[in-house]
C-alpha cells in the first residue's frame, strides 16, 4: 500500500476483482515552471476497472492523462502503462502503445478539415487492422449510432453543436476498440439525458471489451454510474480514493465538497 | 512591450548559451527565432526522407495550395504584364527602341518580377493560410489528437505542406510568367498591329537559358521558405485563439521578408556563375 502513504482518508482499494495492472503511477511529478501541478500522484488501475478522477478545475487532471499518453513529459516518478515506463519508450513503441489507448479530449479536438465520417476513419486508416472496407464502414456507422449521431455522418465539425462534437470525439476514440480509455470530461456540457446515455455507453464498452478507463468528470451522476472506484485529486496528490458510497459517507470536508448535491 | 519582456524572460532557459542574455532583447528574440526555425527545418529534412511517405496527403495539399491559388496568381500576373508593358513603352518610344519592348518586358518578367511577385502573393495567401490552419489545429488540440492516434503529426501535417509548397510555387511561377507575357502581348497589341507569333518570337529570341533556369531554381527555395515559415509559425502557435492570428500574421511577414533575402542571395549566386 505504499502508493497511498501520505494521503489522508484512504478507503479500502478492493482491486482483487479486476485483472492485471494496466496503469501504475507512483510519485508522479509535473511542473510548468513555478506551477507545480502534480506533486506526488499515485494510482494503479487494473484491467476492466473504471476509475473516476475528481478534482477542482485547474488542479491537473488533464495534465495527468496527457502524461499517461505521452503528450506531456513528466518530471519525476514512474508511470507504467501496459507494464512499460512511458519515459523510456521510443517513438515507434509509443505509437504502438497509443494504438491501444483511446483518448477523449476535453475540447473534442475534431479534425476541422474532415467530415464526421473521415474523422472516425482517420484512426483506422492510420493503424494496421484487418478489416475490409465494408467492415470499416459498418463499424463507423455502428459507433455513430452508439452516440446517437448517425445522421450527422456527412457533416463538418463546424456544423455540429458542442455536445455533438463531444460525442463524435468519443466515438472516434472508440473505433479502435482500445484496451484503455482516457475520458476527459466526456459528459460535460451535455443534457442529463444524453449524459446518461454516454455514461451507459462507457459502461458497455467496459463490459464488452473489458476496457479499463480513467474518467475525469464533475458529473456525479456519471461517476455514480460508471465508477468502480473514485480518486479525489487535491493539490497534485491523490487525496482520497474509494467507491462512490465510501467517499460519499466519508468525514472529510474536502472530499465531502464534491458530494454535496448527493446528500439530499 | 509587456509581451516582449515576458517572452525574453521565458527564454532565459539554461539550454541557451550564456552570452545570449547580454544582448538586447530584440536581438535575442531574433537569434532564438532563427535557431528554432533552423532546427525546425532540420527536423523537416530528417523526417521527409524516412518512410512512411504520405503521398496521398501531399497530393491533397498540392491541390489545396496550387490549384486554389491559380486564379489569384493568374489575375495579378496578367495585370502586371499589362501594366509593365504600358509603363515601359513611352520610354522606349522616346529612344526609338520600341522594337525592344517584348525583349525587355520578357527579361524582367522571367528573371525577376514573375518569380518574386508570385512568391509574395503566395506568401500572403498560402503562408497565412498554413499559419492560421496549423495554429488553430494546435490550439484546439487537433495536433495532439493526431499524435495520440499514432500518427506523426509533423510528418502528416508539416512535411506534406512544405513539400507541396516547394513543388507548387515553381509551377505557379511558371504559369504566372506565361500569363504575364500574354498580358504584355495584349498591351502591345492595343498600341499597334503585332501578331502573337511575332511577339513571342521576339520574346524567345532574346531569352536565354541563363535567364530562365536560375529564375526557376530560386522559386523552389521561395516555395520551401513559404511552407517552412507558415508551418513553423502555426505549429508553434501559443496563447489560444489570439495566437492563431499572430501566427498567420507573422508567417506572412517573415516569409515575404525571406523571399526578398533569398532573391538577393540568388542574384549574387547567378552573378558569381556569370549568368548576368
Ligand atoms: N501546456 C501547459 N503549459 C503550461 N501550463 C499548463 C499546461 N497545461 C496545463 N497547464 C497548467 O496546469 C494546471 C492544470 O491544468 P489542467 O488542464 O490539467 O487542469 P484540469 O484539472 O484539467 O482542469 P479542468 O477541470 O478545468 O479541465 C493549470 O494550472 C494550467 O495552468
Ligand atoms: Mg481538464
Amino acid at each position: 500500500m505504499t502508493e497511498t502513504q501520505n494521503t489522508a482518508p484512504v478507503v479500502n482499494q478492493r482491486t482483487s476483482e479486476f485483472g492485471e495492472p494496466i496503469i501504475e503511477i507512483s510519485h508522479l511529478q509535473k511542473s510548468f515552471g513555478e506551477n507545480h501541478v502534480l506533486t506526488d500522484f499515485n494510482l494503479t488501475i487494473r484491467r476492466g476497472e473504471n476509475v473516476v478522477v475528481l478534482g477542482k478545475s485547474g488542479c491537473g487532471k488533464s495534465v495527468l492523462i496527457k502524461c499517461i499518453v505521452g503528450l506531456l513529459k513528466y518530471d519525476a516518478g514512474t508511470l507504467k502503462v501496459f507494464g512499460k515506463e512511458i519515459k523510456d519508450l521510443k517513438h515507434k513503441e509509443l505509437d504502438h502503445m497509443r494504438a491501444r489507448i483511446g483518448f477523449v479530449f476535453q475540447s473534442s479536438a475534431l479534425y476541422d478539415s474532415m467530415t464526421v465520417r473521415e474523422n472516425l476513419e482517420f484512426p483506422l486508416r492510420r493503424q494496421k487492422h484487418n478489416k475490409t472496407k465494408q467492415e470499416v464502414k459498418k463499424l463507423i456507422e455502428e459507433m455513430l449510432d452508439n452516440v446517437g449521431l448517425l445522421y450527422a455522418i456527412n457533416l463538418m465539425p463546424s456544423e455540429l453543436s458542442g455536445g455533438m462534437r463531444k460525442r463524435i470525439g468519443l466515438a472516434r476514440s472508440l473505433v479502435l476498440e482500445p484496451e484503455l480509455m482516457l475520458y476527459d470530461e466526456p459528459t460535460t456540457g451535455l443534457d442529463p439525458i444524453t449524459a446518461k446515455e454516454i455514461s451507459r455507453l462507457m459502461l458497455e464498452m467496459q463490459r464488452k471489451y473489458n476496457t479499463s478507463s480513467i474518467i475525469i468528470s464533475h458529473d456525479m451522476d456519471c461517476a455514480k454510474l460508471t465508477a468502480n472506484r473514485l480518486v479525489v485529486m487535491i493539490d497534485g496528490v491523490n487525496y482520497a480514493q474509494g467507491t462512490f458510497e465510501e467517499l460519499n459517507h466519508i468525514n472529510d470536508p474536502k472530499v465531502h465538497a464534491f458530494f454535496e448535491n448527493q446528500q439530499i | 512591450m509587456k509581451g516582449k519582456k515576458e517572452q525574453t524572460n521565458q527564454r532565459a532557459t539554461p539550454k541557451e548559451p550564456f552570452w545570449l542574455s547580454f544582448l538586447p532583447a530584440g536581438v535575442q528574440d531574433f537569434l532564438v527565432e532563427t535557431g528554432d526555425t533552423t532546427r525546425f527545418a532540420g527536423r523537416f529534412f530528417q523526417e521527409a526522407f524516412l518512410p512512411p511517405y504520405e503521398f496521398k496527403e501531399i497530393v491533397r495539399q498540392s491541390y489545396e495550395i496550387g490549384y486554389k491559388s491559380l486564379s489569384l496568381v493568374g489575375t495579378t500576373a496578367f495585370i502586371i504584364g499589362v501594366v509593365l508593358t504600358l509603363q515601359s513603352r513611352p520610354t522606349l518610344v522616346r529612344f526609338g527602341a520600341e522594337a525592344w519592348l517584348p525583349a525587355m518586358v520578357s527579361v524582367s518578367i522571367i528573371r525577376e518580377i514573375g518569380p518574386v511577385l508570385v512568391a509574395l502573393i503566395c506568401a500572403g495567401k498560402i503562408g497565412s493560410g498554413i499559419g492560421a490552419e496549423l495554429g488553430s489545429m494546435k490550439v484546439t488540440e487537433q495536433i495532439d489528437a493526431m499524435e495520440v492516434s499514432g500518427t506523426n503529426p509533423f510528418k502528416y501535417i508539416v512535411v506534406t505542406r512544405i513539400i507541396s509548397t516547394t513543388l507548387m510555387i515553381p509551377l505557379l511561377a511558371i504559369m504566372g510568367d506565361g500569363i504575364a507575357l500574354y498580358g504584355s502581348f495584349l498591351a502591345v497589341k492595343t498600341k499597334g498591329a503585332v501578331s502573337a507569333t511575332l511577339f513571342f518570337h521576339q520574346v524567345f529570341q532574346n531569352l536565354d537559358f541563363s535567364d530562365v533556369l536560375p529564375a526557376i531554381i530560386k522559386t523552389f527555395f521561395f516555395g520551401f521558405v513559404i511552407g517552412l515559415i507558415g508551418c513553423y509559425k502555426g505549429y508553434n502557435s501559443k496563447n489560444g485563439t489570439e495566437g492563431v492570428g499572430q501566427s498567420a500574421n507573422s508567417a506572412v511577414v517573415v516569409a515575404s521578408l525571406l523571399v526578398f533575402v533569398l532573391d538577393l542571395i540568388a542574384v549574387q549566386i547567378t552573378a558569381f556563375f556569370g549568368y548576368i
